[in-house]
């Protein structure tokens, strides 16, 4: 009897009839965890939102009010750019150290694996660890990188990296560079690891030097793979906030200011969370943008 | 066009030793196969020559140039692949000439080149393609193309019929031979398989366990074996080999019976392996008692399965033969087509 029972329940669930249940999972589970709080969000980005009316949904509606009070804002030009920096530097640098740490690490020497291991343990360190450690490591009087310079004769006196506004923005994007570069890598070298061998070889018997095999077989071969991985890497960089909260507080005088840190200093600590909302909502745009560009390279890959 | 010398050549990994002490002559346009079971080191070899693995030990020249320490893209020869290894993201234009580009020939010499292999190998209809949407036999001719425009000084082909269909392989086997009459460049050519191996080759060296085993035309490597290993591997279906002693001038089987030996090194006593072909056996009445175990018609021939005396061997007959499994049948040997070997060395013991 017993036997019987679990036979129709593994019928019932390899039959096809069963997808209005395995679909009505997921979307309560999106439209709960994903769509409820950007909706949210949505809706009070159009509205006066105060301390006093926080914990109702139904507060009086000021239209474009909140977006037009943002770009009018002098510091929306100076987060605006402080954004494209941070995000376009990420990118780059995350990408070229991704790609050499990959192509480094091809090479089969005696503790590759080990190596590799280590790096990838920068990428799960909690950001907030690693941006405790790198303001350790970029502080002005006792930090590493100030000895390290000065003691190799390249600066004289101390650079004031986070306390600079000319430094703050270089100091968190190499300390989130540092953090993102691991990720970058893997994805590449499961690319990598996917060529074929022997297109090589036969390059190489073709009459291909290395620097020629790499310009006309690895990237072009890589193509879909550092297409997503851009876009992943673009998304990733939006979203930072924490490693920046740890080590500047997107200061001094908003050097470091990007958009989610912004959101975060409007909405929680001036209050203004009509503001922070609509912040967070022009950000979901963009990412949304980009998020569409890796899904259709993701789509275009499956199908090469 | 060039020679290819090989002296004391070794292949080590680690204390695993893959190839030792290999000398080779391979003359100017000259075709040879390197054949014998997986293992035997014949791919290792070939790699060696292209350049793809190191060398342990003794000399490559190609030519008059030594070649040990010569980076593949250097050395000048072409290299067909069991793979086929094209370039997946080029069109079939693209990867044949990517050599070509690479050596910065202008673009009306390779547009020529390219077309000329085309029509050869009978791509043009293919050029725009990818490798992707190409079957086999097509990608196959791709990798000759990629080879053949170069126009280098050896072609070397590793097992480059293995993943064809049967009647592809026997219609790509002319055409590379063909191919080699046409060109007149020297090749060395690896294959698992005695049959391509027999069809293709001036010369077939024969490899196992990591040395040369015997090396000759087809027809020597055929008729004159030099050990129970070339005896067995070369010939469809094989040798038949029977172990017994030398008595008297006759093989002793373990019941008794006795079985005609041929002329040999061999001393009275010694423990000898009798080495006769399929063809060589015959039905005949008053010949060999034995008993049919079963009848195999191939269409050309027949093979018959026999036993006798706790021996079984193949006889291979022209005419159409029909028997049941058990029937006894009569066999007589074709006497002065028989081989010997000294069964603890496995050498000849022809005089």
């Amino acid at each position: 009897m017993k036997g019987h029972q679990r036979l129709r329940w593994e019928r019932a669930l390899d039959s096809e009839a069963i997808w209005p249940l395995m679909a009505g999972f997921g979307a309560l589970y999106l439209a709960f965890f994903v769509g409820y709080p950007v909706i949210y969000n949505l809706i009070m980005s159009v509205q006066q939102v105060t301390l006093g009316n926080i914990s109702t949904v139904f507060r009086p509606f000021v239209g474009l009010d909140n977006y037009r009070k943002l770009v009018d804002d002098p510091l929306f030009a100076t987060v605006f750019q402080n954004t494209l920096i941070f995000v376009t530097g990420n990118v780059a640098l995350q990408f070229l150290g991704g790609l050499a740490l990959a192509l480094f690490f091809q090479a089969a020497f005696p503790g590759a694996a080990f190596f590799r291991g280590m790096i990838l343990a920068g990428w799960i360190l909690p950001p907030l660890v690693i941006g405790a450690v790198w303001k350790w490591l970029l502080a002005s009087d006792n930090g590493v990188i100030n000895y390290a310079l000065r003691g190799l004769g390249i600066v004289s006196g101390p650079i004031y990296w986070l306390s600079d506004p000319a430094t703050s923005l270089i100091g968190v994007t190499f300390a989130n560079v540092w953090f993102g570069v691991p990720f970058n890598m893997i994805l590449l070298a499961a690319g990598l690891a996917g060529l074929p061998q022997d297109m090589y070889e036969a390059a190489a018997l073709d009459g291909a030097g290395p620097v020629r095999r790499f310009f006309a077989l690895t990237l072009p071969m890589l193509q879909p793979t550092i297409y997503a991985l851009l876009a992943l890497t673009t998304i990733y960089t939006m979203r930072a906030f924490d490693l920046i909260w740890t080590m500047t507080h997107g200061g001094p005088v908003d050097s470091s200011n990007i958009f989610p840190v912004w959101s975060y200093h409007l909405s929680f600590e001036l209050f203004d969370f009509g503001g922070g909302a609509a912040v967070s909502t022009m950000m979901l745009v963009v990412v949304f943008i980009v998020a569409l560009i890796y899904v259709r390279s993701v789509r275009t890959e499956r199908v090469s | 066009m060039a020679s290819v010398t090989m002296r004391g050549v070794r292949k080590d990994y680690g204390p695993l030793n893959i190839l030792r002490d290999i000398d080779l002559d391979v003359a100017d346009q000259e075709f040879i196969t390197l054949v014998g079971p997986s293992g035997c080191g014949k791919s290792t070899l070939l790699r060696m020559i292209a350049g793809l693995e190191t060398i342990s030990g003794g000399d490559i020249s190609i030519g008059s140039d030594r070649v040990n320490d010569m980076p593949p893209m250097h050395r000048d020869v072409a290299m067909v692949f069991q793979s086929y290894a094209l370039y997946p993201h080029m069109t079939v234009a693209g990867n044949i000439s990517f050599g070509l580009r690479l050596r910065r020939v202008v673009a009306e010499k390779i547009a020529v080149a390219v077309a000329s292999a085309a029509a050869v190998l009978n791509l043009g209809q293919l050029l725009e393609r990818r490798p992707g949407q190409l079957s086999g036999g097509q990608r196959q001719r791709v990798a000759m193309g990629r080879a053949m425009v170069r126009n280098p000084r050896l072609f070397l082909f590793d097992e480059p019929l293995s993943n064809l269909d049967a009647k592809l392989r026997v219609q790509m086997r002319a055409e590379i031979k063909a191919l080699h009459r046409r060109l007149g460049s020297t090749s060395i050519y690896v294959t698992h398989d005695q049959v391509e191996a027999m069809t293709m080759a001036d010369r077939i060296i024969v490899m196992n366990q990591g040395c040369i085993e015997q090396q000759g035309t087809p027809e020597t490597l055929y008729d004159r074996p030099a050990s129970l290993f070339v005896a067995g591997f070369i010939g469809s279906p094989s040798m038949n080999l029977i172990p017994g002693t030398l008595q008297n001038g006759r093989l002793v089987l373990a019941d008794g019976a006795t079985l005609p030996f041929p002329a040999s090194a061999a001393q009275e006593g010694q423990a000898v392996t009798l080495g006769i072909r399929p063809e060589h056996i015959r039905p005949q009445p008053g010949g060999l008692a034995a008993d049919v175990v079963d009848v195999e018609p191939t269409g050309v021939d027949t093979l018959i399965l026999c036993r006798f005396s706790g021996v079984q061997v193949i006889a291979s007959v022209r005419d159409r033969f029909r028997a049941l499994p058990g029937t006894p049948i009569a066999l007589a040997f074709d006497e002065d087509k028989l081989h010997a070997f000294d069964t603890a060395t496995g050498k000849t013991l022809r005089q």
